[in-house]
Parts: C-alpha cells; structure tokens; sequence
C-alpha cells in the first residue's frame, strides 16, 4: 500500500509536467498568416484593397510577347512556347492560349468579387467613393473583355461570379454582345469617374480611360461612329496631349505624363517587371532577348523626309541604312551600331564579334535589332526589377483611332489630317505632315503605318493585323533580320527553320482552350479547330 | 551412492575496460552521468546439479563450441527426463556420468539454439552449438507495443540493425533498400547531407506526386514521429515495417502509407560494452556518359543542319572540321563536352562511431557518439554529421522505470550556390575548355561553364540543429496492468546562407564574359518544434487455454513551426558575409511565416489467442485533427485481423517438417491527413499595386476554400501465409493485399471562367494490388555458416476514379517526360506518343500523317493512333510506368572460419525511365550528344539505325513517345562485404573482445539497359541534371572492448 501510494505520487509528479503544457485546444488552430473572408467586407479600406487587386490583373511585359507573334516580331528561341503561335502550328491546347484566357477571366473574377461585395460597406457618407470604385471595377472588367473577345471571338460573359457547378455548364455569349456590353460599361462608368487623380491615387482609371478604352473598343469592332466620337470627347476633355518628346516616353521621368491615359504602374523596389532583362540585348547582362523587332518593322519606318525606303527618290542607302530614318526607329528598337546602356556598342552582324553577333549564344537576337523601348539605360543597374510603368493607351492612340475611323466612316477632313499629323511632326519625331487630299484608301494605308510605327511593341498590333484582315499576308513564309554589306553585296538574315503558316479560316481566333473545353461540354469551339 | 558434482563458482570473464580509451569517450561528451550509471556487478552463476546413481554407469567427456569453433564455457547440459546435469568448464569441457538408459543430452545457452544429442556408445563427444538467430520467441515490435513474432496476425517485416550498417550509407533511407518485400526504396543519388531517397510502402497511394512526403510512410522512432533520414544507422536496434491494415490502423490518420517504427539501442544488465565503429570510404560517380568524338559530332552536326535546311554554322565547316581535329591546342579547340570527366573526382567520406552501454538492476545506459564527413565528387559539395544520443533507464523501483533519452545531431551540408552544375554537364556548354592554365574557365556559346559553377558560383549551405528529447515512465500497476507515460519533444532548427559570389569570368580565348555583378545572400531561419504525450495502459491475461492482451492509449501532438529569411545584396567583397553587410536599401527583402497543427487520439487494441492456434486482434483510432473542421475533424479508423497457426493442430503433427504455419487476415482503414494547413479558410492574400510612385496593399481572393475536406481513407485486405521449416532453418511468407485509397485529395481542375483553376476535393480513387514474397534459409555446421534471405514484391497500381475529372496532364511541354493521371491507368504514367519507326521514302511520307509539315526519310514516323490523318495531342497513350512493378533483393551471407562475406543484391523490373532534355535531343539543340549515336543514326545509307535523322534546332523527332522511353529494369550489386574477424588470441592484452575489419564496395556492378547511357537505373526521368549517384569503396573496423 505505501509502495502504492509512493509510486503514485511519483507519477502524479512527473505527469504534471507533461499537463501543464496543454493548456490551448490544440485541435484549434487559426492561421495568422492570412485574412479570413469571415473578417473582410468591413470598411472602405476593404473595398479599396479590393480594387487594387483588380489593377493587378492588367498587362505588363505580356505587351511584349503580343507584338512578338505578329510580323513586325519574331520569338526569338525555338523553345519558347509562344513561337508555335508566331508559325501557326499551335492547337488549343496551347500553354499560351490556356494562360491569356486564364489570366484575363481572374481579372474579371476580381472585378466581380468587388462589385458583388463593395455594397456591403457602403454608407450614406461614402457613395461616391464607392460608385468610384464600381466604376473602376467595371472599367477594368471592360479591359478584359475587349482583349477576350478580340482575341477568342465568342466567350462567356460574367458579371457575377461563379460557383464552380455554374463554371461547368456556362456557354459563350455573342461577340457582338460581348462588345455591346464593353460599351454599356465603359458609358456609364465614364460618367461616375474623377477627370484627374492626385498625387497617390495617380493611376485609377479616370473618366478619360474609360472613354479612351470606349473608343479602343468601338474601333475594334467596328462601330466607327462611336469610336470617331468617343475618341473625340477625349481630345476634347483637354486633360491629355502628346509629350514632346516620343523618345522619353517610355522614362522613369514621364510616368503620369499627360500623353498616358491608362497604364500598369510599377515601383523599383516593391513592385518591378523585368522588361530590361526579358527583352534586353543579351551583352546587356545577359539579358534574353526573348522577343525581337523582325525586318518588317524596321522596314516600315520612312526616311526622315516621309518617303518609304522602297522608294528610290527617298535617299534610303543601304550601306547606312539607320541613318536619316524616321526618328521613332532608334527610340523603339537597337540597330547596328547604337550605344547600348553598358556603354558599348550594339554589334548584331554575323561574323563581327561582340557580343551581340547573331548566333553567338542562343539568346543573342536573331534578326539582329532588339527592343528599345522600355529597355532603359536607368534599368541597367537592375535588370530583372525595373519599376518603370507601362502604358497600356495613350494619347497618341486616340488620335490615331479617331483618324482611322473619321477615315472608314469616310468623313474626311481637316481633323482627320491633325490628329495624324500632330502624332508625326512631334518636336523629336519631325516627319513632314501628310500630303494634302489624299483618297480614303490612301489615308486608310497612311493612318495603318501611322499606328504601326507610333505603337509598335505596345501590345496592338495583333490586334490590328486581325480586325484589318492583313494577318493572312503578314504572317507567312520566312523571317527576315537584317541586311548588312558582304563585300561588295549584302547580305540579308534569313532565320532559320522558322515558316509560318496562317489559315486565314481559323487563325484569326485563337481556339477556346482545350482544358476549358473538356470541362464544360457547353462550350463550343471556334471553326477550324 | 549419490555423487555430487559442484561446478566451481565462476563469472563471465569481465573485461578490463581501458580506462584510456573511456577516457577519451568520456571527456568527448563530458556527461558525468554516464559514469553513475555503471556498476560493478558482476554476472554471477552458482549451479549445483545432483546426479543420481544407478547401477549401470557409463562415463562420457566432451566438448562444447561455439559456431566459431571456440570453446563455449557455462554451457548447460542436462541429461533428458531427468533434473540432473552439468556445465561446461572454462575450455569448454565436461565430464558426465550416464545411467542405463540414459541417452539424450540436452545443451543449452543464452542466445543459442538448444540442441538435444543422443550419445549412442559414444564416450567422447563434440558439439556445436549455433546461434540462435531467429528464436521461435522472436518479439517484433508493433504500434506502441511489442508481440510474439508467432502469434501476430498483421503483415510486417522486422530488421535488424545489424544488417542496415554492412554499406556505408550516410543516410538510413538508403540503408533499407532491398531488405524488406513491400518497401520501395528509391535512390536517387548520392548529394551529401540532403536527402535523395523516397520510401514508399505497397505502392503509391496519393496524387501529390512521386516526390512529395503525401505517399511516405509514417516514420516513428522511439513512440515519436522523426525522420528516418539522418539517424544514425549505428543507434538502430531494429526496424519494423507495418505493412497491412491491421498492423497500421493502430496510427490511424497517419497511416496510410504504412508506418516504419524504429527501435534504438539501449543499455542492457551486464558488463559495461565499449564499442567503436568507423570506415573510410572512397566515392566514386558510377557512370561517366561520353560525348560523341569530336570529328564524329563535327560531321554529325554539319548534317544536321544541311538535312534542316540551315546554312552550315561555321564551325562545322569542312575546313573548320579539319582544323579542329588536326589541332593539338585543346584551349583553342576544345573537345566537344568533357565535364563528367574533368569536373567529378573521386571524395572521401569517413564515420566514426563510438558507444558506451551497460548497467545493472537499477540503472542501464547507452550513451553513442557519430562523426561523420562526407566529401562530394565535385567541387564544393560536401556534408558532416556530428551526433550525440544518450539513453537511460532507471529502475525507480521494482514497479517503476524511469527512462530518459536525449538525441542531439548537428548536420552541415554544403553546395555551391547554383544547383546549376549538373544541368550543366549536358545543356549548353558545348565546346568550352573546362580550365585554362591562368586559372580562368572556358565559356560556352552560351557563356555557361559547370567547373566555373561549382568552383567559383558561392555557396550554400544548410546546418540543421536535431534535438529529441524523451521522458518515459512506465509503472506496473499490478501483475496484470502497466501503465506507460511518455513526453517527447523534438525540434529542428535548419540555417541556411546561400550566398552568391560576385565574380567576373573572362575567357580570353574566346573572347566571352561570364559575370555575376551583384553578390546576394539569402539566409533562413526555419524551426519546427513538436511535442508529443502518449499514454498507454497495457493489460494482458493467461487463463487455461486463452490469452488476452489489451490496450488502450491517449496520444497529443502538437507542432509549431515558423520560418524567417532576409534578403540583402551588393556586399564589399565576397568574403562578407553578413546580412547587415549588404547594401541597406529598397532591395533587401525579409519574410517569413507560422503554422501550427495538432492532433489528439484515443486508441485500442485487444489480442485473444486460443490455445496459441486461433488468433484474433481487434485494433481502433479515434483521431481529431485541427487540418479539419466542424463534423470533418474527428473519424474512426478501425481493423480485424486473424490467424490461424497450423501446426498447433493435431492433424498436422504428421508434418514434422513444419516448425511453423500460420495463415492470417486482415482488414482496415487508415487515413492520410496530410492537407495543406488551414485548407478549410476561405482567406485573402495580401499583395501590392502600386498607385502614384507609391505601392499600396491589395487583397484578393486566391484560393477556394472547402470546408468539408476530410481525410484519406485507405481500406486494405491483406492475407498471408508464413511459416518456419526444417528445425527453423527455412522461414518463408507470402503475403497478397488489395488496397484502395478513395477520398484522394485532388485538385480539381475548375473552368478558370470561374476565377480559380482548381478546387480541392477529397475526389480520387486509386487501388494498389500485390504480392510480397520473402523466404530466407540458414545453415550453420561446424565451420560454414550461410544465411540467404530473398524478398520480391509485386505491386500494380490503377487509377479507379476521378470523379468525371481528368485526365491531369503534368506537362505539355514536348521536350521534357510527361505524366498522366487517368482513371485506368497507373498513377503518373509516362504519356506521349506511339511510333513505328522511321519513314523510308518520300512517298511513304506522302501517304502518312506527319508531325511537322518537311518530314524527310530518316524522320520518326508517329502513330496516328486514331487515324483522324493528323498527329497530334489526341494520338498519346501511355509510353511507360515511372514505378516499379517488381521490386527485389536478395541478402546472402557467408561464413568460414573468421571470415564472413555478405553480398545484396537489389534490383527491380518492369519500370520505365524516359530521358529527356540534351539525353534525348542527340545534338538537336546546343547539348551534350552521347556516343552511342555515333555512326548509329538515319542515312540513307543506314536506314535502319537506331537513331533518326540528324536535325538542327527542330524537336519533331524528340516529342515524347516511346522511343525515348528506356526499360529502367536493373539487378544490381548493391553492397559486397568481406568481413575477418581477427582471432581472440592476442586481441585480450589490448583489451578488446572482438575486433573485426572489412572491405565493402556499394553499387559495385548494374545490369540494367540504363548502362549503355551510362544512366544510374534509380535515376528519376529526365534530363540527368542531378547529383550522380556514386559507389562507394569502404574499409571498416569494429572493435568491441
């Protein structure tokens, strides 16, 4: 009995030990490292936070890699999957085809988290903050439906959001009601938007990107009627112009410039993309080069005085072929020649040496020019976290769509010449303006290398080439770098084992993507694929 | 007339420990209670035996030895049907009086086998007595508890640690490939310090992958969750593998991929043992796959680009050839690719073990020592093992022990700063001289070099803090009930620094810069604290004929962890390296984070045995778990098993061959609970935008949440039969299960129309089926001994269900392996494309769909397998099986005299491996070419080679499909072992009682079709870019004091 009580007693003690250590129910653990949807929905914080989110869906370098798969680009190694887009042998079930919608539908489902729930903190004493931040949520879910429809035509359309049962049966809505109601929400949302911003609110959508993306929209589908005014009451809301300068556009020093109606804003630092080092001259810390400015683009910028290079009064010799050239050639793109960020020189022909030789490395450039814009010598330092901001429309765009749909509505006037004309005399471009009395077609080929060469690399053209029909002569047969003398004669880069194929009966779509499909039965597919 | 023999009072001869050698091991660890724990008491024997006298006498003499042919003394003799015998003397003899009739000896002693001896006129007599290596006593330890190996009723193979330390494995993972049917181990190379091999018991259970700890078995060292890897092999008692339901179910929620208990060693009643165990060891890579002869690649590569249309590189111009291959200056002209020949060296690796053990009635300790170091084979790798344990058990009294265990390990582990080197090796350093005489490093076209990565890329390295702590008390309450407490804690504390050099690299030759411009530190901080209380009341009860054993438990886990690391560059030189010596601005960068999980148990476990023939056990969990919520958070996991022994029936008495038989069943559920912490929150995560040059906070919804998520349930059938043949020479069991995971936690790809592109839901089905074989037999005569032990497993694995989901494609990337979940098939079986040769001519070509529009002669011909006249994602199948079907090893071992060889075999069939990256492309892009290609691809003057047309920058002949896919068989051997052990004479002046050295070599030969790629058959599919695996050449000493 002693023994009992001892051994006991013993046991009692060293338990105690062990006991007093289990003191909160274990079996109740809540995270900290995460905010509970149970605890959102609370105060305007919450709905601004929301809003934020939204922004973050928007395009940044992805611009780039748009421009890359068109004529005026080439995806510049074999092993990039966005190159079995540029030569037409993709399918749907295309890694590229499934990320773009994938990407653009979370932009929407942010949107739609905010507009379902914003009202819940909305008061008598914060409406207008509230309506503000609907509107920017409807605007940007505009944005991505104008970059669904253009580029996989029929798709759903979502304004609320889904619950994963609904997600497996929806069908695609018409285009053309896609696009009627882009307009719908660019329209009434415009009337609810601040004019300006200041200071750290700089970068919401104002009044005049929702009607800028409006314009954006209606030219894309053709109602140029709309386009021409819509494009018109931006110009007239006298809260944009052109900068001066087009070869500072893309500078740390003219963010938020007046000529910038829409743009995805960085920061060095905190929040950085890594244009330099994606799109970068490989000698510029082995930066990759990963998509570069093809023959066509270089091609298509005219001599100084206006004319094209084709044209044997314009003074074009190849021997110098970068000189006397349209100004916006050197601002967009690194030719033979140019001083690079570090100092030397970019050196692209074959045989040369330097760094830059075409096949030198597998990441050197392939045509032989690289991008420019937006590879800017203040990145060097930093090439992988750049925090300059990318423009996703700026005044220049307006001008140009009200000129090219004042030009298909066929009401040619003095207006439709300004607007082009004040995007070409520019005080650091200085093209001559365009001749005067031009017919509707000519005016129609002068705004289209207007666009071309003003937005190049901007994220349009494959856009452009698509709604112009122009894609099935554009995007065939062989690539081409650039020329350079051999000996007495010259030498033009062929790229090798690259030739694309466009069927001009589907590939103006890219196909709903194949995992999307074999989920949702109801989903039909674009034809020809 | 009685006659009465009295044996002299005699102990075991007691060693006189070397006070010097104790000293050193005393003052290593300066844990002076281990001294206490010592006494001095010596093993004392007082028999007196009676012989009685009758009138018929005969005299025999005799003598007892051991299997060495050693003198055993203190042998027992007893003469049968009677009380009366004898012992044996210090050599080993004895003298016996027999009476009429009297004719069967019986000899006896501790760990040996008794042999009974009939005497016949014999009057001198010989007898040897052999070990007693597989008792019919044998416990096996189970699931908080332990059983006689006879009356168990559930699948699990036992190991010893003895045989887990023949091969010098730094990791003990490694250590248990090839000894246990069911337990697959797959190796994948040998990097010091971190682990490279995956454990997985009866198959795969789970869709989170191959790789992830999802599909590992529970590891439980001491009653305690632990890790398998890194302990040190030298503390292992035993193993024990839990394999079915029935075994298992007893872990519930953790169980489903059965459960790995690992019992250290302690310190038994008896002299105190000093041990030293240690090697040195030569690694060496296994396999060094060769480049294509420099003329040989020159051509083939001029080809290549003539065949793909592209103007000929200028290089691989004819001129270019020829100056190339006639030069002598190989800094200039550098061969194609030699780094598996210039960059690997072979590494020491060297382990030293030291252990101290005994004790007596009151107080018995173990106390062992590791070091272990461990040099990589190249440049920069390398890892040390430096590991303290100390086992105590105190008798408190007769009722109660006290025990106390305390694991200490510090480990260190180095690489270089890119894990880059041996991607490297084959991608895109082509043409670039390893070195130059200056010091500096030849650059590729592509401005990579792997030496330079290894030598000159900075460092990282991981030191991990391993603490375990244990209390334990057990207190027999009454003769029948014991209770047992136990308190655990374990923590791991890892620091990782990765630092990266700034360095600039010119290569002069060539006229290519290689620079890294900023160096950058990383450093992290991870710790993982677990505590875990176990209580248990055992009860067990003999009546007649029955047998009950019970038990009933209570467990608490509860884990914290957190994790800290920081970001700084731009630091002075590369010397400093210091986080606060980094550059004080915007770019440095910290993060970190917090989790917690607990678990709380209650269990059962009831045994009825009948008259030691019909035996049941009855086993319950009730676990809750805070991964889960509401009605989700708690579940029952139960399980039957029963057996029936054979040989206890009269009718078998016939069968004298059969020491044993026994059939058992069992079935049960298990769970797997490993769902990512705080599944059922539906949260927002924090990220940033950024507003006017200023970055603001942004909240979105990431993920769905689900509530309902639960478990994994595995339900398992398991029947098998075992037994012990021919005077237990012979042991075999054959086990059959059939087990199926359902509630598989998939994540279900959603419409990403719905903002999410998966949801989390207990959705998938997949049934693992197979048989497991083992059959071991021993022999010991006077001189030989040999045991053979032999296992095989047969596992086949399908996916049942995926809830109308799926097929889950991992890749579609062309260029590298691609799985498939599909309901039908095997968990992530390789998928690509059916071929059918090559294409022979242009209107071969003509009449056939092709991959790419250009398709030549000599171009792989695809198989459109659903003839829609196209070739594309709709004509793959399943290529291949990345798990093996079969899986096998056989452990031999030999002995003569003092010399023993020991040699595994290991293997396994019916797996496929799936090269990829520059193994496959064969110099269609800028990577390693082997030379097995050469001369050996399509012309039209060989149109029936092996490989097909030489192409450039064009993958059509390289998408996935079962020419890439490679029969990943192999039988190798895994470890051979020659082992002396020195003779006693001489050993006893230097204090030792046994001293042994051996010889081994690990991974010594492989057939496997892998060889001719010179590819390790246990590599993963892929491209090869990891550390090779080595073999290994150890000389070893033991000595026992």
């Amino acid at each position: 009995m002693k023994n009992i009580i001892k051994n006991t007693f013993i046991i009692l003690g060293i338990s105690s030990l062990a006991i007093t250590s289990c003191k909160e129910d274990i079996l109740t653990t809540i995270p900290n490292d995460r905010v509970s949807t149970e605890v959102y929905w609370r105060s305007d914080l919450d709905a601004k936070y929301a809003v934020n989110a939204i922004y973050s869906a928007l395009d940044g370098t992805n611009l780039f890699v748009l421009d890359g798969i068109t004529d005026i680009g080439h995806t510049n190694t074999v092993f990039t999957v966005e190159y079995n887009i540029e030569n037409g042998t993709y399918d749907a079930s295309h890694s590229r085809i499934q990320s773009e919608w994938q990407n653009l539908y979370r932009g929407i489902f942010l949107a739609n988290y905010l507009l379902e729930n914003v009202d819940l903190v909305k008061t008598a004493s914060n409406t207008a903050i509230i309506d503000q931040y609907k509107s920017e949520a409807r605007s940007l879910r505009a944005y991505f439906y104008m970059k669904l429809v253009a580029l996989y035509g029929d798709i759903p359309l979502i304004t609320k959001n889904l619950s994963p049962a609904d997600g497996l049966k929806i069908a695609r809505t018409k285009a053309s009601d896609i696009w009627s109601f882009v307009d719908k929400e660019l329209t009434e949302s415009s009337s609810l938007l601040p004019l300006t911003y200041s200071g750290a609110e700089k970068g919401r959508i104002t009044k005049g990107s929702a009607l800028a993306l409006k314009a954006r929209a209606a030219l894309w589908s053709g109602n140029y009627a709309t386009a021409a005014t819509t494009a018109k009451s931006v110009m007239d809301l006298n809260v944009y112009g052109l900068i001066p300068e087009y070869g500072k556009l893309f500078t740390y020093a003219n963010e938020n410039s007046k000529e910038v109606i829409l743009d995805k804003q960085f920061l060095a630092g905190s929040a950085t993309h890594n244009a330099f080092a994606f799109m970068g001259p490989y000698s510029q810390k082995t930066s990759s080069s990963s998509f570069v400015p093809s023959k066509a683009l270089a091609d298509a910028y005219p001599m100084k005085n206006g004319k094209d290079i084709t044209d044997p009064t314009s003074g074009f010799d190849p021997k110098s072929p970068y000189n006397n050239r349209d100004p916006r050639m050197k601002f967009t793109m690194y030719v033979d020649g140019d001083l690079l960020p570090s100092g030397v020189l970019f050196k692209p022909i074959p045989g040369g040496g330097g760094a830059d030789e075409i096949g030198k490395t597998q990441y050197n450039t392939t045509t032989g020019y690289s991008l420019k814009k937006y590879v800017s010598s203040e990145d060097y330092g930093n090439p992988g976290a750049s925090g300059l901001n990318i423009i996703l429309l700026r005044y220049a765009e307006v001008l140009l769509t009200y000129a090219e749909a004042k030009i298909e509505l066929n009401q040619i006037d003095q207006s439709v010449y300004d607007a082009i004309n004040l995007v070409r005399t520019r005080s650091d471009v200085g093209l001559p303006p365009l001749n005067a009395g031009l017919s509707q077609s000519e005016l129609r080929e002068a705004v289209r290398k207007e666009r071309n060469i003003e937005l190049a690399f901007e994220g349009l053209r494959l856009f452009d080439i698509r709604r112009w029909k122009i894609a099935e002569k554009l995007m065939v047969g062989k690539v081409y770098g650039i020329t350079y003398p051999t000996g007495t004669s010259f030498t033009t880069v062929e790229l090798p084992s690259v030739v694309r194929t466009f069927d001009a009966s589907k590939h103006y779509l890219w196909p709903i993507p194949q995992k999307e499909k074999l989920l949702n039965p109801n989903l039909a597919q674009n034809p020809g694929w | 007339m009685k006659k009465e023999i009295q044996t002299s009072n005699y102990s075991l001869p007691v060693t006189k420990v070397k006070f010097q050698y104790l000293f050193i091991v005393l003052t290593f660890c300066t844990l002076s209670f281990v001294h206490s724990a010592f006494g001095n008491d010596h093993l004392k024997q007082k028999v007196i035996i009676n012989l009685s006298n009758g009138i018929l006498e005969t005299s025999i003499k005799g003598k007892v030895k051991d299997e060495n042919g050693q003198a055993m003394p203190g042998v027992s003799i007893s003469i049968k049907g009677t009380n009366l015998g004898t012992q044996t003397d210090i050599t080993g003899s004895f003298s016996l009086n027999l009476q009429n009739g009297q004719n069967e000896l019986i000899f006896s002693f501790v760990g040996y086998e008794t042999q009974q001896f009939r005497v016949g006129n014999q009057t001198l007599i010989e007898v040897s007595l052999k070990p007693d290596v597989k008792s019919l006593d044998e416990v096996i330890v189970v699931g908080y508890g332990s059983q006689k190996k006879l009356t168990m009723t559930g699948a699990v193979t036992q190991l010893k640690g003895a045989d887990l330390v023949r091969r010098p494995v730094s990791n003990l993972q490694q250590a248990l490939q090839g000894q246990a049917p069911g337990l697959t181990v797959l190796d994948r190379g040998g990097e010091p310090g971190r682990s490279s091999a995956t454990l997985r018991v009866r198959g795969i259970t789970t869709f989170s992958g191959n790789s992830s700890d999802n599909s590992s078995p529970l590891i439980i060292v001491d009653g305690v969750e632990q890790t398998l890897f890194n302990l040190n092999p030298e503390d292992v008692e035993n193993i024990s593998i839990l394999k079915d339901a029935s075994s298992t179910a007893i872990y519930g929620s953790r169980a489903a991929n059965g459960v790995v208990l690992v019992t250290t060693k302690r310190g038994k009643s008896g002299k105190i043992q000093v041990s030293y165990n240690g090697y040195y060891a030569s690694q060496q890579s296994v396999n060094s796959p060769e480049n294509m002869g420099l003329e040989d690649y020159m051509r083939y590569q001029q080809l290549a680009s003539k065949n793909s249309g592209i103007a000929i590189p200028a290089r691989y111009t004819d001129e270019s050839i020829s100056t190339w291959v006639s030069s002598s200056d190989r800094d200039k002209y550098p061969l194609p690719n030699t780094w598996f020949q210039t960059v690997l060296k072979p590494a020491p690796q060297q382990s030293h073990n030291f252990s101290i053990s005994g004790g007596n009635d009151l107080s018995k300790t173990r106390v062992s020592l590791r070091y272990l170091d461990q040099d990589g084979i190249a440049a920069n790798y390398g890892a040390k093992i430096r590991e303290v344990r100390i086992n105590n058990d105190l008798s408190l009294n007769k009722k109660i022990v006290f025990s106390t265990d305390i694991n200490y390990r510090f480990n260190q582990s180095y690489r270089p700063f890119s894990t880059d080197v041996f991607n490297r090796f084959f991608h895109g350093t082509l043409f670039a001289a390893p070195k130059y005489a200056d010091g500096t490093y030849g650059l590729s076209p592509q401005g990579f070099n792997p030496l330079m990565i290894a030598e000159k890329s900075g460092s990282n390295n991981a030191e991990t803090h391993y603490l375990f702590g244990n209390i334990k008390l057990s207190y027999q309450i009454l003769e029948n009930l014991k209770f047992t407490g136990q308190v655990s804690g374990v923590m791991n504390y890892i620091e990782t620094k990765a630092f990266q050099n700034a360095f600039t690299n010119y290569d002069a030759v060539n006229a290519r810069t290689y620079s890294v411009a900023n160096n950058t530190l990383t450093e992290s901080r991870d710790r993982t604290t677990e505590i875990t209380t176990n209580y248990l009341l055992n009860y067990s009860k003999s009546f007649k004929k029955h047998e009950i054993l019970g038990l009933l438990g209570f467990s608490e886990i509860f884990s914290t962890a957190s994790t800290l690391n920081a970001y700084r560059e731009r630091f002075y030189n590369n010397s400093i390296q210091s986080i606060s010596q980094g550059a004080n601005d915007a770019t440095k960068n910290n993060g970190g984070g917090e989790y917690k999980f607990g678990l709380r148990s209650t269990f059962a476990r009831l045994n009825y045995a009948y008259d030691n023939k019909y035996l049941f056990e009855v086993n319950g969990r009730y676990d809750g778990s805070s991964r889960f919520t509401g009605d989700k958070q708690y579940s029952f996991f139960p399980s039957f098993s029963a057996a029936w022994r054979l040989t206890q029936e009269n009718f078998f008495e016939g069968l004298p061959a059969f020491n044993d038989l026994k059939i058992r069943g069992s079935w049960g559920q298990t769970g797997n609970q490993t769902v990512p912490l705080y599944s059922y929150f539906a949260s927002l995560s924090q990220g940033s935008y950024v507003f006017g040059g200023a970055s603001v906070p942004t909240f979105s919804q990431t993920s769905l949440a689900d509530p309902t998520i639960t478990w994994e349930t595995n339900t398992q059938t398991d029947i098998g039969l075992e037994g012990q043949l021919f005077n237990n020479k012979l042991n075999f069991s054959v086990d059959y299960y059939n087990k199926r995971t359902s509630g598989i936690l998939l994540a279900l790809p959603l419409p990403v129309v719905t903002g999410f592109a998966t949801s989390t839901q207990n959705a998938g089905v997949v049934d693992n089926k197979g048989w497991e074989f083992s059959m071991g037999f021993r022999e010991n005569s006077h001189m030989i001994k040999y045991n053979i032990n032999g296992n095989l497993a047969i596992n086949t694995n399908e996916v049942i269900d995926l809830k109308g989901a799926g097929p889950f494609i991992n890749s579609s990337y062309d260029l590298d392996p691609r799985y498939i979940v599909k309901v039908g098939l095997p968990f992530n079986a390789h998928w690509g494309y059916k071929t059918n040769g090559y294409f022979q001519s242009a209107s071969e070509i003509a009449s056939y769909p092709t991959i790419a529009t250009g398709t030549k002669p000599g171009d792989v011909k695809f198989v459109d397998l659903n003839n829609d006249g196209k070739i594309n994602a709709d004509d793959w199948t399943m290529i291949g099986n990345p798990f093996p079907k079969y899986t096998f090893g056989l452990t031999s071992e030999f002995s003569y005299k003092n010399l023993t060889l020991n040699v595994l075999f290991q293997g396994a069939a019916e797996v496929d491996t799936r090269l990829s990256g520059a193994l496959s492309e064969i110099g269609i892009f800028e990577g390693f070419t082997h030379k097995l290609v050469t001369n050996n691809y399509w012309t039209p003057e060989n149109p029936n080679a092996r490989f097909p047309l030489p192409r450039k920058n064009d993958q059509r002949n390289v998408n996935t499909s079962d020419r890439l896919i490679i029969d990943g068989s192999y039988v190798r051997i895994k470890n051979l072992q020659l082992l002396y052990n020195i003779p006693s004479l001489g050993l006893k002046t230097l204090g030792l009682s046994t001293a042994k050295v051996y010889v081994s070599a690990t991974n010594l030969l492989t057939f496997s079709k892998l060889n001719e790629w010179n590819l390790d058959p246990e590599a993963d599919s892929g491209r090869g870019t990891y550390y090779p695996q080595t073999s290994i050449y150890t000389v070893g000493l033991s000595l026992n004091f």
